[in-house]
């Protein structure tokens, strides 16, 4: 790029047109990672955790899920200690970031409530039915905060994939019920969210 | 009479920076040189001109042991900007 050359008006509106383009793909892209990153931990938490509750019959097991953000966070804060050149931000991304800080924040939080709820309610069938629903209410938020960041990055795919996992998830919930078996939606979620990603880094290469 | 178009921006490597810089909050130096292809060289000439007319701002600084140069649209840059674009329009619009 040269910075003497003469441009036409036409020439320099292309040019802005193409750079502010370029720009924008390029953070859409840059998300395509997290979204690998967050889905194949997911993926494997939930098949984890779905064999150890298989095979020695304890629901406790459930409290795997809190190592998730443990492992993730610090794992995605590497990830982006690592990138060259530094990665842009923009009201975006900002966006973007926000709503799965916020997803994460509702899971955890409405999981603990359940896990406390359980230890200090006199009533097992109360904890019982919180213990079954929570699946169902993680999905749910997690599909609205999948459709939300494809609405943001004006993304079908990614839009697609988080019907897919909320609605797709609450179906599986409803057949598979309150056992072992319903950490199989986890799993869908996973691969879906992380498929996504690939689909994103595929289509702005 | 049509508004005479900004000199400073009227050119190839400075308007692409400038078009980065209204998109997003920041950038550092490596991912404006990988964005425009220009050559570290020519990229630092240009940006000490946008930072002298007080269109961007230039921050310094190390990210672990590497140095990065992080650069900032200032409100005067983005007003700059914006009339730029609005008298290149104006321009296209009256076939001129």
């Amino acid at each position: 790029m040269e910075q003497n050359k003469e441009m036409t008006a036409q020439e320099s509106l292309k040019l802005i047109t193409e750079t502010m383009n370029s720009s924008r793909k390029e953070i859409v892209r840059h998300s395509g990672k997290y979204f690998v990153l967050w889905g194949i931990l997911l993926t494997v938490f939930s098949v984890l955790i779905y064999i150890l509750w298989k095979t020695t019959g304890k629901a406790a097991w459930n409290n795997l899920w809190f190592a998730l953000p443990a492992v993730g966070f610090p794992l995605a804060r590497w990830s982006k200690s690592k990138e060259h050149p530094v990665h842009v931000e923009n009201f975006i991304s900002r966006i973007n970031g926000g709503v799965w800080g916020t997803f994460g924040l509702f899971a955890c939080s409405v999981a603990l409530f359940t896990v406390l709820f359980g230890v200090f309610s006199d009533s097992p069938l109360a904890s019982l039915v919180m213990g079954a629903s929570l699946t169902a209410m993680i999905v749910l938020l997690f599909g609205m905060a999948e459709t939300i960041s494809g609405i943001a990055l004006k993304n079908w795919a990614i839009k697609i994939a988080g019907w897919l996992t909320g609605i797709g998830g609450m179906a599986i919930y409803y057949i598979t019920g309150a056992n072992e078996e319903q950490l199989l939606i986890f799993t869908f979620a996973g691969i879906v969210l992380a498929a996504t990603g690939l689909i994103i880094k595929y289509q702005y290469k | 009479m049509f508004p005479k178009l900004d000199p400073l921006l009227h050119s190839e490597l400075r308007l692409a920076v400038m078009s980065i810089l209204a998109g997003v909050d920041e950038a550092d130096f490596s991912y404006l040189k990988k964005q425009t292809g220009a050559t570290s060289g020519n990229l630092s000439v240009q940006i000490d001109k946008l930072t002298t007319a007080g269109y961007i701002t230039v921050e310094k600084g190390f990210k672990g042991k590497m140095p990065c140069t992080t650069c900032k649209m200032t409100p005067a840059g983005r007003e700059a900007f914006d009339s730029y674009v609005t008298a290149l329009k104006e321009y296209l619009a009256t076939g001129a």
